[in-house]
């Protein structure tokens, strides 16, 4: 029997109603998921990549017991989070993070015994318990403070805390490292591979394209409520059009010209940009011979403020592309 | 997967219990509490003197039970009411849901926090009153008038519950809460009896079990008290029947208005 999918999403579309404006007279209505399939496999980190407004957190809710899908089906450890919520609810932790969802006027201890006793933590567990995730996400020296003197660093680390303080199958964080300064960014992505190694599946979003990369296995690009892309990091590369990237500035250029640099060796697409007078051409390349020089002698002599710059694709450009493209 | 499952067992006990820890350390950390469990007691206490000061042989009860009444009824009632609201503030009432224990016990836990600090509010007004009038008052029975005030405020949680309800359901709660608190005080018999209110709004306070309870405390401790028609005995039977409804009721609608909020999605709403 093979095992049931850590998260199956089929078709999840939710519409928000709300009534707004003078005596609430005024409706509106945001379609936030238009239809999101998704499969994670257990044991894997998942990462869903998304601009503002994308629908990452709506999603995590809907997954998280925390919200209904308008229609579709999302079962999470092989149970429908619709129809039996309270079955999900013990198996998976949810971090959405950020200042709120906290009691700031007592210590961090004092926040997740509360919680260790609603998520039904044994007592004889209970405290030992809560000394180790507190450890875990380095927050000893200061549990017994209160949490409105915390930083917002230290009250997302709390979140976290609290998030695997029941040992969940499945973690879901909404974006885990926001407000962090590198180095707990740096600790909290570490602790989120230790997890893994320990068997927890996540699921994770992020606006940090480099976090993805380093991360994640497998990544689906959320943008507008759609799922606009689906890989790996490696095959999403592939998606728009290679590992190469050079970036071309002058103040303008010819069709002609932009015509050449499009039948230089392996490349796939070309993004321009404006920059005040300046016109920023980027190119992708499956091929490593597309290299800065062969761009200079490709444009000739024309333009003596010429800047070129070659690097490596980077998730950050695989994003942008899909999401622009949709934009377009 | 090898994650050492850990064995959780929900308990309604401990969750109610970890709910009333709760509430007290939120007590303890934050002194705004003391005005309304300690400062306004007393103060009610002494108003109420002045108020029925010499008015009949009876009036130190009369002040007790008025401000006692009050007291109790800011604590009790709109105390379980406001915790929810709370956490909407707090953005606590998402993690709260989402955890695997149902927030009626939560909600439980908070009410029999505020029955306790109501009924401390209750002996402080006691204690006021005796010592500005000099005199134990003559009450006809000490044990019934005791257990008579419980009985209340057993009445004013199970209006709690239903509001706390109300207050998962939207976070326009508070705003309608303010807007009928007085009503509900005037209309239950907080204030005065309810037998002064024009006789059309009586089947209106009858939907209130503290109603009943508050008639059949003046009857049991007030010699000579006309409240309903229908005495002691049947204001007993009313107050048992109604809050079995609101008890019911409760059971009931927690478990769509959790529901309900999911799918309007407006839990994270303040
Ligand atoms: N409770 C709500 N009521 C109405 N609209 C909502 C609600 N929650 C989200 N939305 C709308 O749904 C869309 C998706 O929001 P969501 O918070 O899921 O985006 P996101 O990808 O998490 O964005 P961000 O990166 O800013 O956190 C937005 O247009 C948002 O305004
Ligand atoms: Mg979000």
């Amino acid at each position: 029997m093979t095992p049931d999918p850590a998260i199956e999403a089929r078709g999840v579309r939710r519409v928000f109603e709300s009534r707004k404006g003078f005596l609430f007279t005024e409706k509106s209505r945001t379609e936030a998921l238009r239809g999101v399939d998704l499969r994670v496999e257990p044991g894997e980190i998942f990462g869903l990549l998304g601009p503002n407004g994308a629908g990452k957190t709506t999603f995590t809710k809907i997954l998280s017991t925390l919200l209904l899908p308008t229609s579709g089906e999302a079962r999470v450890l092989g149970i429908d989070v619709a129809r039996n919520p309270q079955a999900v609810r013990p198996r998976i932790g949810l971090v959405l993070g950020g200042e709120r969802g906290l009691y700031n006027r007592i210590s961090a201890r004092e926040n997740l015994r509360y919680f260790a006793d609603l998520f039904g933590l044994p007592p004889a567990l209970r405290d030992r318990r809560i000394q180790e995730v507190l450890d875990r996400v380095g927050l000893t020296e200061a549990a017994d403070r209160r949490v409105e003197e915390y930083s917002r660093g230290m009250k997302q680390k709390l979140h976290l805390a609290r998030g695997i303080l029941h040992r969940p199958e499945l973690l879901f964080l909404d974006e885990p490292t926001i407000g962090l300064d590198p180095k707990s960014a740096r600790e909290t992505r570490k602790l989120i591979r230790s997890l893994v190694s320990d068997g927890v599946t996540i699921f994770l979003t992020t606006h940090y394209m480099f976090e993805a990369e380093e991360l994640c296995q497998r990544l689906a690009i959320l943008s507008k409520g759609q799922i606009v892309a689906r890989d790996t990091v490696a095959g999403l590369r592939r998606l728009v059009g290679g590992d190469t990237t050079v970036e071309v500035e002058a103040y303008g250029f010819e069709d002609a010209e932009i015509e050449r640099l499009r039948h230089l060796p392996g490349v796939g697409r070309i993004l321009s940009e404006e920059f005040g007078p300046r016109l920023r051409l980027t190119l992708r390349s499956s091929s490593s011979e597309l290299t800065a020089g062969a761009v200079r002698s490709a444009l000739g002599t024309a333009h003596p403020d010429l800047m070129v710059r070659e690097r490596r694709t980077v998730l950050e450009d695989v994003y942008l592309d899909l999401v622009e493209e949709e934009a377009a | 997967m090898n994650v050492p499952a850990t064995p959780l067992t929900i308990s309604r006990f401990r969750s109610t219990a970890a709910s009333v820890r709760l509430s007290v350390l939120q007590f303890v950390a934050d002194p705004q509490w003391l005005i309304p469990s300690m400062i306004a007691p007393i103060i009610f206490g002494i108003v109420a003197y002045q108020l029925v000061l010499g008015s009949g042989p009876y009036f130190v009860v009369y002040a007790i039970l008025g401000a006692g009444m009050m007291s109790m009824w800011g604590q009790t009632l709109y105390g379980s009411g406001w915790a929810t609201g709370q956490d909407r503030v707090f953005g606590t009432l998402e993690p709260t849901l989402q955890a695997p224990t149902p927030y009626v016990y939560v909600v439980l836990g908070r009410i029999l926090w505020n029955v306790v600090s109501g009924l401390v509010g209750g002996a402080i007004v006691y204690v006021v009153v005796v010592a500005e009038s000099g005199q134990i008052p003559a009450v006809v029975n000490p044990l019934l008038f005791v257990v008579l005030f419980l009985f209340v405020m057993v009445t004013l949680a199970s209006v709690g519950v239903i509001l706390s309800a109300f207050y998962v359901y939207t976070r326009f709660a508070g705003f309608i809460q303010n807007i009928g608190e007085f009503a509900f005080y005037v209309g239950t018999g907080c204030m005065f009896p309810v037998i002064f209110l024009p006789w059309w709004t009586n089947p209106v306070s009858l939907v209130f079990p503290p109603t009943w309870a508050l008639d059949a405390l003046r009857y049991g401790s007030i010699p000579g008290y006309q409240g309903f028609a229908w005495g002691f005995g049947w204001d007993l039977v009313g107050a048992v029947a109604t809050m079995t409804v609101y008890l019911v009721l409760a059971g009931l609608v927690f478990h769509r208005v959790e529901r309900h909020v999911l799918e309007v999605g407006t839990l994270g709403d303040y």
